[in-house]
């Protein structure tokens, strides 16, 4: 029982990643996705394993939820809330999506207006009863509901809530009782925090997803306890995290973004494995590329996000900023006579024109063909075979619209999607106050490599990693990943009149819920638990996040907060205001049940450069060079190469410029610097 | 034109100002600077000519150019050092209206200026006569608060302190002014020291070049946008309600829209003579409108910057309310005469421009403001906050429902965050049954707030429109909802207009009327005009309609001849 199976589902194929930690062998493999029921896919995979008894954990990254709120193929939810109140999901907060866009259509939320009821009851902004629940309507309206006959999940989210959630408690008991088997699912328990568009969002996301996750859910442990390996499943939910199956199933809004959290667990792993603190992901696909970051080797968690705009899911998750552009993207010449790339993407099928499956505008992948820097003889690992003449044509054409070389225009184009890849990192680097200077830059996926090079040399960011097996990165963070539970709740108060004992009593209940979480799944293993509060200046409205060292707020503690409070902000703002009433809102706590991390295999140790396979030309910014063409599977640790240079391998290839320097690490990752 | 550099400066230009914004929002005090976002940064060039904007307020986008260039004349180049801060609020210097407080921080790089970082925020409580910054009574713009030529706040670096002193010493809530005005400091110093380092990555002289080909590029697709618009002379008229003043006159704003090749010309001739009360526009205001609605018009990814507003030109007579004369009052002019005059442009074009033009949106921001002295704390307060209304119906899509006006792009208060901060509480927040005009595409419906007060007393002021004149539909489409503000005092069951309560002259202008504890008001907000003529509604979306609410049955009836079962 020494080996962990992780899973990553993809578009296309389904990778499976596998580690043995009595050996410390890794090994790799894939198969074509089966999108009608992806668990197929998986089985399919799990076939090849000789020895699937000796198989200790199978982790599983699922986009089940993501799909059905993607295709809006989820529950039929009532909504219940405070009299007077029910329009808010549609109301949402009156921005639009840009400006100047007259052909703008205002998303609607998950459920119809119609299903929409409110109930009698109201607390204060402090939290004091101002109407008590009236039962009575909730009855009738379980009655409605129950006539109805369509309903197959419910939420409720009242106003104030998260301060006491007696009332939201007792709506949903006299629910449950006058309407079993529909779940239910309560603000409170979603996402006890204040604003209560975002919340009642969150909760009525939650219960459209119950039902389908769960039938899922259920499907698949059958046929998984089928094969024998029911008991050992984990699922990654959206804070990288792991749960078992029927945990996930409880709260299927925690699953919304699963998938992609794999890069960026694998990088947190890095992180741990290298002692690199401050990375960020770069993660190029064919059609988008996810940028996120792992600083002092934590992932960064948000809770703003939304599934598609003005329907935010504000569950915490990893951090992850999504772009749609990628190799596939399609070069365009706008009215201004600007060259641009994407959004449009030739996807898949037919794919770039060098796929020679019938494409033929010219895309991010046919630019580097004919720049060189795709060797069309070695895609996949020699797998594929690319039409290097039908990039050309592609380009050509472009070239000609611009009045440009050919190999102008593709290293123009290269640019110009480089510069969008760019808009990401600084998305999660500058926009959120931190410097690209701190950081190295990982590069995942099939096209990450490709351009990790460029990224780092036009976002500053001084070092770059290209980890093993770069193609399968999702499924090698799942390996890596822990039982973890987020919990979060607003419990406002001043510096000026701070209770400690109702703050220590809400970080307590939250870090035994979190603790509670974990040990009912059965995670066992020793749990680490990280509190943080959320505060600001009074009358401030964004806050900034603090570690806090225990559950107890003691005078100690509590003032040594205020202090770091100011430093930070003068930190991250570039000024404070001493004296300033601060004001605490949200606690935080994170709870993480910590396996045994992999003990990777080490390269054996050797100088100087690895011996060159070949060469051929590549086009710089300053022209062609005839480079040196390296294959990385025979690489030592503690070898170099200067740039210029190719290093080709199954899933990519690594471009480095002619002032970068690339050497391999112990575990055999490329770190790369100016 | 190098097309690389120009394709990375731009979008890390607008990201810069995007990160302005982000400590903006973070960092400042006011809710309507950090839930309703009206604000924006920016950064310009030497001549104030706006080279990259971040689309945050569209109001103050098309105002940023002028109000940079206006204040270049008082403040000459030569006398600006390094770590100025200048600040500016004055509507008859460039300025939008008296809250909108501009600051701007020269970018020098090896002692020579090059440009300036830019930021515009609405600063909620301003003093004048009524607390808020609206008072809708005002006859003159000192009563609107405290007017601020142009200042240098920081000087070389240094707090400016005497500046500090007054702008404070005149407003009701120091404590919160303090937070709102170091938060646009802390902008324009981000944008400054991050701009000063890209000029000294890729050189003055290549940055000037590249500026210059990107404002040229900007202009050249306006102008290939602006080819494609049939050619012609377009009228159109629409009336702002009263001035607040002068209970029996309304106000014409009529405008010409002259379109030829790639140019386009909005001339306001016609329109009416200023006002008494403040719902007059500066020119500032009027032209930021032009660009406003030619931007609707238009390609949104254009990029923003003077380039894209060459093609406009705007001519509007001094004296009117679309080019008011000092010193008439003028607050309601950027928030309510704006959006008048962007749909009066959009109903121009209608016939030329079917599929980016809609019929009448609610075009007001409700702007019920308030103010008091907290009983917890002895603390004044103010508040200055923003509703949605319905937007127009369209040739291909009915309007939408609850959006905030065109001129803005707020965001509305939470709940929550409005009873925690202010001594309210909502009762309700519901959708306006029928008020979306109907068509072949109805409009969207606005809501009714109802409010109760819990406070001894609350002094509230009023700035809105649409409570006599609907929301036109197009092409057949009717009328939206009206708006309205009532009060119910305690005790009483009644509902009653400002204009019934408090012997106003208007109900939806006025100021300073004191809301005690136990009344309620209610807000209620226009939906928009419909489009097309209502028999030609599909009637599956009739019948949706009525499932949800939206349409009552005997609207139903009334407009569709349909019957709801």
């Amino acid at each position: 029982m020494s080996r962990v199976v992780g899973i990553d589902i993809g578009g296309t194929f389904t990778d499976f990643v596998s580690y043995d930690s009595a050996t410390g062998a890794i090994e790799n493999w894939k198969n074509l996705t089966t999108p009608a029921d992806p668990i197929d896919g998986v089985l399919e995979g799990l076939a090849s394993v000789d020895d699937l008894e000796g198989v200790r954990k199978i982790r599983l990254g699922t986009t089940i939820a993501t799909n059905a709120l993607l295709t809006r193929r989820g529950a039929k939810v009532a909504y219940v809330t405070t009299k007077g109140f029910r329009d808010v999901p549609f109301i949402q907060r009156g921005d639009r999506r840009s400006h100047y866009d007259i052909t703008w259509i205002k998303t609607k939320p998950l459920m119809k207006r119609a299903d929409c009821h409110e109930v009698d009851e109201r607390l204060s902004a402090k939290g004091e009863v101002v109407r008590s629940l009236d039962e009575a309507t909730v009855r009738e309206l379980a009655a409605r509901i129950r006539a109805d006959g369509t309903i197959e999940a419910v939420a409720i989210c009242t106003l104030f809530s998260y301060i006491d959630p007696a009332h939201e408690q007792r709506i949903r008991d006299i629910l449950a009782e006058e309407l079993p088997g529909i779940p239910i699912s309560i603000s409170y328990e979603v996402l006890p925090k204040w604003k209560e568009y975002d919340r009642a969002s969150t909760t009525i996301a939650d219960a459209y997803l119950k039902p389908v996750v769960s039938d899922n859910f259920r499907r698949m442990q059958q046929r998984l306890d089928a094969v024998g390996v029911g008991n050992r499943i984990g699922v990654i939910k959206s804070n990288g995290g792991e749960s078992t199956l029927a945990g996930a199933a409880q709260a299927p809004v925690q699953m919304t973004l699963s998938g992609p959290t794999g890069a960026v667990v694998a990088t947190r792993a890095l992180s741990q494995l290298t002692g690199i603190p401050h990375l960020v992901t770069f993660d190029m696909g064919g059609t988008s590329t996810d940028c996120s970051t792992v600083v002092d080797g934590m992932e960064h968690v948000t809770t703003s996000f939304e599934i598609e705009w003005g329907i935010p899911i504000q569950i915490p998750m990893i951090d992850i900023h999504t772009i749609g552009a990628g190799g596939g993207s399609i070069a365009w010449i706008d009215k201004g006579g600007m060259l641009r790339m994407g959004p449009q993407s030739a996807g898949a099928d037919p794919g770039p024109a060098c796929y020679g499956r019938g494409g033929v505008d010219a895309t991010v992948t046919d630019a580097n063909v004919v720049l060189g820097r795709i060797n069309p003889d070695f895609f996949l690992g020699g797998r594929m075979k690319l039409d290097a003449d039908a990039a050309h044509r592609a380009v050509e054409a472009v070239a000609a619209r611009l009045g440009l070389a050919v190999d102008e225009a593709a290293f123009a184009m290269v640019q110009i999607a480089n510069n969008n890849m760019l808009g990401a990192l600084r998305a999660v680097l500058l926009q959120r106050g931190l410097d690209p200077r701190d950081f190295t830059l990982v590069a995942s996926g099939g096209a990450g490599p490709v351009h990790v090079c460029d990224l780092m040399e036009i976002a500053g960011i001084p070092q770059g990693l290209v980890p093993n097996y770069p193609g399968q990165f999702s499924a090698f963070g799942f390996i890596m990943t822990d039982g973890r539970v987020d919990r979060h709740r607003t419990v406002q108060q001043t510096s000026k009149f701070f209770d400690g004992r109702r703050a220590s009593e809400a970080m307590t209940e939250l870090v035994n819920g979190a603790i509670g979480e974990l040990v009912e799944q059965g995670y066992s293993d020793q749990i680490e638990v990280y509190r943080s509060v959320e505060a600001r200046y009074l009358g401030q409205n964004h806050e900034l996040e603090l570690t806090f060292p225990a559950n107890e707020f003691t005078t100690e503690t509590v003032d040594d907060f205020w202090n770091r409070f100011h430093e930070e902000h003068q930190n991250r703002f570039g000024f404070s205001i001493p004296g300033e009433t601060i004001e605490t809102v949200n606690l935080k706590v994170v709870a993480v049940a910590v396996g045994n991390k992999p003990q990777m295999k080490e390269l054996a140790a050797a100088a100087g450069a690895p011996s060159a396979s070949g060469s051929r030309k590549v086009r710089y910014a300053d022209g062609w060079h005839e480079v040196p063409v390296y294959d990385r599977a025979g690489f030592l640790h503690g070898q170099e190469i200067k740039g210029p240079a190719v290093i080709e391998e199954n899933a990519s290839v690594t471009i480095l410029l002619p002032k970068q320097t690339l050497s391999v690490d112990r575990l055999g990752n490329l770190i790369i610097k100016f | 034109m190098d097309i690389v550099t120009m394709n990375i400066l731009e979008s890390t230009m607008v990201s810069l100002c995007r990160e302005m914004g982000i400590v903006l929002m973070k960092t400042s005090y006011s809710t309507i600077f950090n839930e309703a976002l009206d604000f924006t940064c920016g950064l310009a060039d030497m001549n104030g000519d706006m080279i990259a904007v971040a689309d945050y307020c569209p109001a103050q986008i098309g105002g940023m150019p002028l109000l940079v260039k206006s204040c270049l004349k008082e403040i000459p180049i030569r006398e600006i050092e390094e770590g100025d801060v200048i600040l500016h609020n004055d509507p008859y210097r460039g300025g939008l209206h008296t809250p909108e407080h501009t600051f701007f921080k020269p970018i020098f790089v090896e002692g020579e200026i090059m440009g300036f970082a830019v930021a515009i925020g609405h600063i909620a409580e301003v003093g004048g006569m009524a607390p808020g910054g609206f008072c809708g009574e005002a006859t003159e713009i000192f009563q609107e608060g405290l007017r601020v030529p142009p200042v240098k706040i920081k000087k070389r670096g240094q707090d400016n302190i005497e500046v500090w002193k007054l702008l404070l010493a005149n407003v009701r809530t120091p404590r919160v002014n303090y937070g709102d005005l170091r938060a646009l400091i802390a902008a324009v110093d981000l944008g400054e020291k991050q701009m000063t380092n890209i000029y000294r990555k890729y050189g003055k002289e290549k940055i000037r070049e590249t500026v210059e080909d990107l404002l040229l590029y900007s202009e050249r697709r306006m102008r290939a946008e602006l080819e494609a618009i049939p050619d012609g002379i377009y009228p159109f008229t629409d009336y702002v309600e009263s001035d607040g003043i002068d209970p029996d006159r309304k106000y014409a704003i009529n405008v010409e829209v002259h379109k030829r090749g790639g140019d386009i010309i909005v001339d306001y001739a016609g329109s009416s003579p200023q006002a008494a009360g403040p719902i007059n526009a500066t020119l500032g205001v009027a032209t930021s409108a032009a660009y406003n609605a030619v931007l609707h018009m238009t390609d949104p990814s254009i990029p923003r910057n003077s380039g894209c507003f060459r093609p406009i030109r705007v001519m509007a007579p001094p004296g009117t309310i679309v080019n008011v004369d000092f010193p008439a009052p003028e607050v309601g002019g950027n928030t309510e005469t704006h959006p008048r005059i962007v749909g009066a442009i959009l109903g121009a074009m209608s016939k030329a421009l079917p599929d980016r033009t809609m019929a009448a949106e609610g075009a007001t921001h409700c702007n019920f403001v308030f103010g008091g002295v907290e009983a917890d704390t002895g603390e004044f307060f103010a508040c200055y906050d923003l509703e949605a209304v319905g937007w127009g119906g369209r040739s291909f899509a009915d309007g939408n429902d609850g959006v905030d006006s065109i001129n803005g792009n707020c965001r509305i208060t939470p709940v929550e965050v409005y009873e925690t901060r202010f001594p309210w509480r909502i009762e309700s927040l519901a959708f306006n049954t029928d008020a979306g005009g109907a068509g072949k595409f109805r409009g969207g419906v606005g809501y009714t707030k109802q409010m109760l007060c819990l406070n001894d007393q609350i002094i509230c002021s009023q700035m809105t429109d649409r409570h006599l004149f609907a929301p036109w539909g197009l092409e057949g489409g009717k009328e939206g909802g009206l708006g309205a503000t009532l009060v119910q005092k305690a005790g009483r069951d009644d509902w009653q207009t400002m204009r019934e309560a408090y012997n106003k002259a208007s109900t939806s202008r006025y100021s300073n009327v004191a809301i005690k504890y136990g009344d309620r008001v209610r807000l209620v907000t226009p939906g928009g005009g419909g489009y097309g003529d209502p028999s030609e509604r599909s009637r599956e979306a009739v019948a949706e309609d009525v499932r949800e609410g939206y349409v009552s049955a005997g609207s139903a009836r009334k407009f569709y001849g349909y019957e709801a079962n």
